[in-house]
C-alpha cells in the first residue's frame, strides 16, 4: 500500500475512533447503571424499587446506543472492533429487558438471564477497549490512588 | 495469645506519590512511596481479607503506563507468601468501592464479601448521574459492578447497615459515612476476643493514608490532618480518625493504613524475592512467622 493509501486508511480509523468513542462511553455508562440496579435488586428488592426510574432511562439509553452503533461506518481495520461494540450494545439492551423481568419475578431463571447478559455486554465492551486505542473504560484520573498523574493515555506516552 | 494472625501484603506500588494527596495541605512537598496492599487474617477457621486489590489483566497496563503503578503481582503470588491460595479465602471486608480495594472480587471464588449498604446505594446513585459528576464515582469500572452482581446472585455479597459487632468472631465493622467515600468502613479486630481488650487493631481502609494523618507533621503540636481526597467531608474524616484513635487508646501504630510505607519499619517485615513487603502485625497460636 502506498503512502497516500496508508494516510487515507489512518484517517478513516481516526474518524471511526472519534465518532465511536461517545457511543462506547454511552454503553459503558448505561451498563454501569443497569449493573448497579441489578446489584440493588439482588441484595434488596425494596431498595431497587427506588431506582426503577433509572432503569427506564437506562433502557432508553441502551436503545439509542444500539441504533447509533448500527449507524456507524467501520473501516476494514475496525470491523472486529465494531462487531464487539455491536455485541455490547445488543446484550446491554437484553440486560435491560432481563432487569425489568427480574424486578417483577424473583426467579432464578430471570436472575441468571440478567447476570448472563450483563457479563456478555461487559466482556464485549472490554474487548473494544483492547482492540483500538482511545477506548479505555476506566477514567483513573478520578481514582484516589492514581489521581496524581496528569491525564495521559498510553498512546500519548513516548 | 492472638486469635488471628495478621499480615499486610503489598501487591503493587506507586514509587513517587504526591504527599499532598496523602495528607491535605502540604502542597509541593515532594513524594512518598504509596504501596498498594491488602490485609490477610487467619484464625478461628477463617481466612479473611480486608479488600481485594485490583485485576491487572483488566487495566494493569493503563495504570502502569499512565500512572506509574509498578510491580503488580496477583493474589495467587502475593498470598503464597503466607501459604494461602485465593480459593482458601472465606470472607472479604470491602472497605470501599474503589478499583484498588474491590477490583478483584472475581479472583476469590469462594469468599463472601461484606460491604456497607450506603456505599453501594450511593455509588449506584452516583453512577446514574451524567459524566460531569464522575469525580463522585472515583474511577469506577463497569466490570467491577458486573462481578459484584455475580457475587450477589450467588449469595456472596452481604450488605451491612452501619456498625456491627462480631460480623465474624472478634471482628467488628464501623461505618464512616460521607468521608473518603459515601459508605467507607473500617474494621476492628479484637485479637484477644475481649470487648475492650488491649490487643485491638483497626484497619482503616483509605480513611487515612499515613500515620501522619493521625499525628500531623509537627511533633510539638499533634493534630489530625485528613487525607487530600474526599467525596464526603474533611469534618467527617477528622472525626472518624479521632474515633479510630480513641478506640485503641490513642496508640497510633494500632490504626493501620495499608498505603503507609512505614508499616515495614513499625512491625516485623520482609521483602519477598518479588520485591513486595510482607508486614506481620500478629501471630496466632501455632502459626509460623512469615517474616522470620
Amino acid at each position: 500500500m502506498d503512502k497516500k493509501a496508508d494516510s487515507q486508511a489512518d484517517q478513516a480509523v481516526l474518524r471511526y475512533v472519534e465518532t465511536t468513542r461517545p457511543v462506547q462511553q454511552l454503553i459503558s455508562q448505561t451498563l454501569t447503571q443497569v449493573g448497579g440496579y441489578a446489584l440493588l435488586l439482588m441484595i434488596s428488592r425494596s431498595r431497587a424499587a427506588l431506582a426503577e426510574g433509572a432503569l427506564a432511562s437506562a433502557r432508553e439509553a441502551a436503545m439509542r446506543a444500539s441504533e447509533e452503533v448500527r449507524a456507524l461506518v467501520a473501516p476494514d481495520i475496525a470491523t472486529h472492533h465494531h462487531h464487539h461494540l455491536r455485541g455490547a450494545a445488543e446484550t446491554l439492551l437484553q440486560a435491560c429487558v432481563a432487569a425489568l423481568a427480574y424486578s417483577r419475578i424473583d426467579a432464578s431463571e430471570q436472575g441468571d438471564a440478567l447476570v448472563r447478559t450483563l457479563r456478555a455486554s461487559s466482556d464485549h465492551l472490554r474487548t473494544t477497549a483492547h482492540l483500538l486505542p482511545g477506548f479505555e473504560l476506566v477514567d483513573f484520573g478520578q481514582a484516589c490512588c492514581a489521581t496524581h498523574a496528569p491525564k495521559r493515555l498510553p498512546q500519548d506516552v513516548t | 495469645m492472638a486469635d488471628y494472625s495478621i499480615w499486610v501484603l503489598e501487591y503493587a506500588a506507586v514509587e513517587k506519590f504526591p504527599f499532598s494527596v496523602m495528607m491535605y495541605g502540604p502542597q509541593h512537598q515532594g513524594t512518598r512511596k504509596l504501596p498498594y496492599a491488602y490485609v490477610l487474617l487467619k484464625g478461628k477457621g477463617e481466612t479473611i481479607l480486608i479488600d481485594t486489590g485490583y485485576d491487572h489483566v483488566a487495566y494493569g497496563e493503563q495504570l502502569a503506563t499512565a500512572y506509574g503503578v509498578s510491580n503488580y503481582h496477583g493474589p495467587r503470588e502475593v498470598l503464597a507468601s503466607c501459604g494461602v491460595r485465593p480459593e482458601d479465602v472465606t470472607s472479604v471486608f470491602i472497605t470501599h468501592a474503589h478499583f484498588d480495594h474491590m477490583g478483584a472480587i472475581h479472583l476469590f471464588p469462594k469468599a463472601k464479601f461484606y460491604v456497607q449498604k450506603s456505599e453501594l446505594d450511593k455509588w449506584v446513585w452516583a453512577l446514574t448521574l451524567s459524566p460531569e459528576y464522575r469525580f463522585l464515582t472515583g474511577g469506577g469500572d463497569p466490570a467491577d459492578i458486573v462481578r459484584a452482581v455475580e457475587a450477589a446472585k450467588e449469595g456472596r455479597m452481604i450488605c451491612i447497615d452501619g456498625d456491627q459487632e462480631d460480623v465474624l468472631p472478634g471482628i467488628d465493622v464501623h461505618l464512616a459515612a460521607d468521608t473518603h467515600t459515601y459508605g467507607s468502613m473500617y474494621v476492628t479486630v479484637r485479637n484477644d476476643g475481649a470487648k475492650d481488650g488491649e490487643d485491638k487493631w483497626i484497619f482503616a481502609g483509605d480513611l487515612i493514608y499515613t500515620y501522619d494523618n493521625l499525628t500531623g507533621l509537627d511533633p510539638e503540636a499533634p493534630q489530625i490532618v485528613p487525607i487530600g481526597l474526599a467525596v464526603g467531608s474533611q469534618h467527617n474524616l477528622i472525626f472518624a480518625s479521632a474515633q479510630m484513635l480513641k478506640s485503641v487508646g490513642g496508640e497510633v501504630r494500632r490504626v493501620i493504613p495499608v498505603h503507609e510505607d512505614r508499616l515495614r519499619t513499625t512491625f516485623p517485615s520482609r521483602l519477598t524475592d518479588r520485591g513486595l513487603q510482607v508486614v506481620e502485625i500478629a501471630l496466632a497460636r501455632g502459626e509460623e512467622s512469615r517474616v522470620g
